[in-house]
């Protein structure tokens, strides 16, 4: 291995900035910590294995609380755009959806691993993988041809998600069929027809009703990309209750005022559904009382493994793979996460950033407050293998700083759909890739050296199955 | 032999049967003459000690505990709407096999660019819904959205302008928000400027009435095709067709992992054993290859490989193209797709999919893995009573003649097309481990079966005149039986490979609108039993004298699969 003596001093030299009186027992500001007489090599002694797991949980309760909140502050903005359409009001809005988006990708760490955002039933119980809200919340790519209108061009594939079978035209334009745009509507269209493709609520539906398709400056949807999001009109929200009569638009086309009102009806109905279902769950998640939290804390090594899983899962399946290098190989607008508002390389900073979280048991709350307490960090050097903690706390940061500079890139005029292309700066988005393939290495180490599997996670669905035909 | 009458129907199988299998050892059902002079039966051939895998032969009335992992360890622990979705623990617990399944997952479920000109969908999942079958339009009046209709000419060769398949849609239906924009217009095509999707395809039904032994009615639905607005012009005259309903995709890895002798050893083509039942494998030529092979997948078992597979529903279904089948999916005879085909491809890449993409949705749809088996309880470690019951019917009557219970896997190599790396593609692949020497249940030979039936196909009007040309003539298909009549490769028009019967009893789960059978007709499993014929026809039979309870066992055993 590459370590010399001056690492692992280095090492030692950072945890103890890093772990002062954390013993994760008695919170952030605990006692005695590494400073007092339980405290070893600069980590705490007294942290165990159940400490960082009931840390981790109190942090999925301070993350999705928080996106809960930031939902609730769109939803106010959105109530505020579409009683005063203007252009001031519609910038406030996609103002509001962007900072909702940062708690929210910090969250996904808490993915791939049977918890409430996978898993969480209707009744507030936890069922099995795939019966959670994370799809009505975040799916991807949206079938945006069957919520509103969509221009005959666009970079990449559009629409029609799934033609014909079910549904006539798109929700706000199809009266006949969906008389009033409801919660409901919104849940019951999703994945209309078995159809993954028809993804019709969420952050990303909010999103398309308020930047609508990213066509670019030129508005052809066939000219070159720039840092231009999506561009609808705020007159695509004026109805004569708010002031406007008469001047309904769908992007460049005059239209009747029923559709704006109905449109008005989809954007709220689906901020709506956000809030109920980060509601449900946040709540899973309450300490002390949640339905996951409870059984999370007590869950010893199961749920060790579960946040590693996460991390490792999250890191390089969904992320390195899905997120990054599908768009890197199809050079598709239509395969970038956030591709109404551009907002793309967030989502892969805190997507990383959450994954860092769940390692150094910390999180940064949106006013500022942190949430610490005993991590995965210590924890490793506790049993005995602190060239390995500070590894893996290496390759996570070496991962930050790589998202950092697409961050950087984007801030400054180059967003994530013109770095996927060849011409531009791949490097950037591959070296992400590479970082990110490094630190699962590591994860993968700790799991090991932690001796957690995941099997048994799974097992435990099994015997729930009987009785069928 | 035809015959719209339905009542004839059944009397036409019960002819093909006896010809098809000369007084084999089965009873002769309730035709038979005089019984014969001496009362015992001739004895039946002694039991084999090992099957066709090497293994000890199956017992009829003992079920194996390993039974309910059907798909090994490849098996999933779900029975809900989204059983068909999921990836093996081994996979979810491997991060690099994992991101090649959430990759391949991705890409499977979404449009690719350049899809088209002609096409049926634009996405694997647009066709394979939630992973599981497609469906049939809700009414004559929709156009076909994940099932698809074959073609050829009576020599098995493509139709000289249409090809092997029609395609219902081009490109404008997916790339627009206009989905009619696209659908076929009678002649539309024939300028060369403007393209149309090739041809409708109407569905309808008509009743077919049947009595079991013990005097219970049922009623079947037989498919009537309509083809109407032919956008290039006529079809050949000798054309057939062959209605296709997408199929579940689940378990494809381990069907490949069979070893082909194993295969090879049930082949029985001149029926030696005098069963009644004569399966025959389709040998093809893998073109990802160039080896000559067991036909394992799509209905007619016309591709040896997942690759093969994938690589021809993407150029044949969705328009896309790939180092192997570069050419785009038109025919020398279609001007105006030739040049859509050249305006999409002055954007993007010389093919539309990359080695790497085909790899990783290649992995996804080899490792989907198998469902578990209901009504087994892992406490006592047996299946329910009336599951054991109903499988034991099962055998006795003779469906384990086609439906092979259970098969070994040998190690199922790698991609040929290289290892997927997280930005890559390295030469030499690992092999599929979790895929690799398994015991697994799919109940398939994947052999092909003569089923019986046979096919007329005429010109006539809406209102049912014969005609010979117009907008208003169309081409109707009518089948006894389940015979399409279209040969593909050596496979004939009334043979159709085994399909594998795990998971049946999640099909409607999955996918509550999905049916059964290559062209959906049958809407439940009873159905899908009671139209076997040819071959089959024995065993249907057996199904047809059993009571009311004893068919209510079978079908609980099917329903457990």
């Amino acid at each position: 291995m590459k370590k010399s003596q001056l690492v692992v001093s280095l090492a030692a030299a950072l945890l103890l900035g890093a772990c002062d009186g954390d013993d994760g027992a008695a919170g952030p500001a605990g006692a005695a910590g590494s400073d007092g007489a339980a405290g070893q090599n600069g980590a705490s002694n007294l942290v165990t294995r159940e400490d960082v797991v009931t840390t981790n949980a109190n942090i999925a309760f301070a993350a999705y609380t928080d996106s809960l909140i930031t939902a609730i502050d769109l939803r106010n903005s959105l109530a505020d755009f579409v009683t005063s359409p203007s252009e001031q009001t519609l910038a406030n809005a996609r103002t509001a959806w962007l900072a909702s988006r940062e708690p929210y990708g910090q969250t996904e760490v808490y993915r791939f691993r049977v918890g409430p955002i996978d898993a969480l039933l209707p009744d507030g119980t936890i069922g099995e993988e795939g019966d959670g809200p994370e799809g009505r919340i975040n799916a991807w790519p949206l079938g945006e041809a069957i919520i509103d209108y969509v221009a005959p061009v666009v970079d990449g594939d559009s629409g029609p998600e799934s033609p014909a079978n079910t549904l006539g035209d798109n929700i706000i334009a199809n009266v006949a069929e969906f008389p009033t745009i409801t919660v409901d509507t919104l849940a019951d269209s999703f994945e209309f027809g078995e159809d993954e493709r028809n993804v019709t609520s969420g952050y990303h539906a909010i999103e398309f009703l308020l930047w609508g398709q990213d066509l670019n400056l030129d508005q052809t949807g066939a000219g070159p990309r720039d840092a231009s999001g999506g561009q609808r009109p705020a007159s695509d929200y004026f109805t004569t209750a708010n002031g406007n009569t008469n001047a309904c638009t769908s992007g460049p086309d005059d239209v009747p005022e029923q559709i704006c009102q109905r449109r008005i009806d989809y954007l709220m109905a689906a901020a709506d559904l956000l809030i109920d279902d980060l509601t449900a769950v946040a709540n899973a998640w309450e300490p002390g009382v949640g339905a996951h939290y409870t059984a999370f804390v007590d869950g010893g090594d199961t749920s060790l493994a579960r946040i590693l899983e996460g991390m490792g899962r999250l890191g390089f399946g969904e992320l390195a793979g899905e997120r990054i290098n599908i768009a890197l190989t199809t050079d598709s607008q239509e395969d970038e996460h956030s591709c109404f508002s551009e907002n793309t390389h967030r989502d892969i900073v805190l997507n990383a950033r959450g994954i860092q979280n769940s390692y150094l048991a910390s999180y940064t709350r949106v006013d500022g407050e942190v949430v610490e307490g005993a991590s995965i960090e210590d924890l490793l050097v506790v049993e005995g293998f602190p060239e390995l903690a500070n590894e893996l706390r290496a390759s996570l940061e070496a991962t930050m700083a790589a998202t950092s500079v697409i961050d950087a890139r984007a801030r400054t005029g180059t967003p994530f759909d013109q770095l996927i292309q060849e011409s531009v700066q791949q490097p950037n988005i591959v070296a992400v890739i590479q970082s990110l393939v490094n630190q699962t290495d590591d994860i993968e180490q700790a799991i090991e050296a932690l001796g957690v599997t995941t099997n048994d996670l799974r097992q435990d669905t099994e015997e729930e199955i009987n009785g069928g035909g | 032999m035809f015959s719209k009458r339905p009542e004839f129907i059944l009397l036409g199988f019960l002819l093909l049967t006896l010809n098809a299998c000369g007084g084999g050892s089965s009873d002769g059902g309730s035709q038979s003459i005089d019984p014969p002079v001496t009362p015992t039966p001739p004895s039946p051939p002694a039991q084999p000690t090992t099957d066709h895998s090497g293994l000890t032969p199956l017992s009829a009335e003992a079920p194996e505990p390993g039974e309910s992992q059907s798909g090994g360890a490849a098996t999933v622990q779900r029975d809900d709407e989204d059983a068909f979705s999921f990836r093996p623990d081994a996979v979810a617990q491997d991060f690099r096999l994992d991101a090649n399944f959430t990759q391949g997952n991705f890409i499977f479920r979404s449009a690719h660019e350049d899809f088209g000109p002609l096409l049926n969908t634009s996405s694997c999942q647009g066709c394979h819904l939630n992973d599981g079958r497609g469906v049939l339009p809700n009414s004559p009046d929709d156009p076909f959205t994940s099932t698809l209709v074959k073609i050829g000419v009576t020599s098995g060769a493509p139709d000289p302008v249409y090809g092997d398949q029609i395609q219902t849609f081009s490109e404008q239906s997916f790339s627009t928000s206009d989905v009619t924009s696209g659908l076929p217009v009678f002649d539309g095509s024939l300028n060369g400027d403007e393209l149309f999707g090739e041809a409708f395809t109407s569905i309808e039904f008509e009743a077919v009435n049947g009595t079991y032994a013990d005097g219970t009615t049922y009623e079947l639905r037989r498919p009537i095709y309509r083809f109407r607005d032919l956008s290039f012009g006529p079809f050949a005259d000798d054309i057939q067709f062959s209605t296709r309903v997408s199929p579940q995709v689940f378990g494809s890895g381990l069907l490949e992992a069979i070893p082909q002798e194993n295969i090879m050893n049930l082949v029985d083509e001149e029926d030696a054993n005098g069963d009644g039942i004569s399966g025959r494998p389709s040998i093809v030529e893998d073109f990802t290859t160039g080896e000559t092979l067991l036909g394992r997948f799509s209905y007619k078992a016309q591709s040896a490989s997942v690759l093969q597979q994938t690589i021809a529903a993407y150029r044949g279904d969705i328009g896309i193209t790939s180092r192997f089948l570069p050419e785009e999916n038109c025919t020398d005879a279609q001007i105006a797709c030739q040049n859509a085909a050249l305006r999409e491809n002055q954007v993007g890449d010389d093919v539309d999919i990359t080695d790497r993409e085909l790899a990783l949705v290649e992995f996804y749809t080899r490792t989907l893995a198998v469902p578990v088996r209901r009504g087994f309880d892992t406490n006592t470690n047996t299946f329910e009573e009336n599951i054991v019951q109903g499988r034991r019917l099962f055998f006795e009557s003779g469906c384990v003649g086609c439906h092979t219970p259970r098969h070994v896997t040998g190690e199922l190599a790698g991609s040929t097309l290289g290892e997927v790396t997280i930005t890559g593609l390295d030469p030499e692949a690992e092999p599929i481990e979790v895929l690799s020497n398994q015991t697994i249940y799919p109940y398939t030979d994947l052999l092909v079966h003569d089923m019986g039936g046979s096919c007329s196909i005429t010109r006539e009007t809406d209102a049912g005149l014969s005609c010979e040309a117009g907008s208003e003539c169309l081409y109707v298909q009518r089948c006894e039986g389940l015979a399409d009549d279209l040969i593909q490769g050596d496979v004939s028009g009334s043979e159709w490979k085994t399909p594998a019967l795990w998971g049946l009893g999640l099909v409607q789960v999955v996918n509550a609108n999905a049916t059964f059978l290559h062209d959906g007709r049958a809407r439940t499993i009873e159905e899908a039993v009671l139209w076997h014929g040819g071959e089959a026809q024995n065993a249907r039979d057996q199904f047809t004298r059993l009571d009311s309870q004893d068919r209510q066992l079978l079908l609980a055993f099917l329903e457990s699969l």
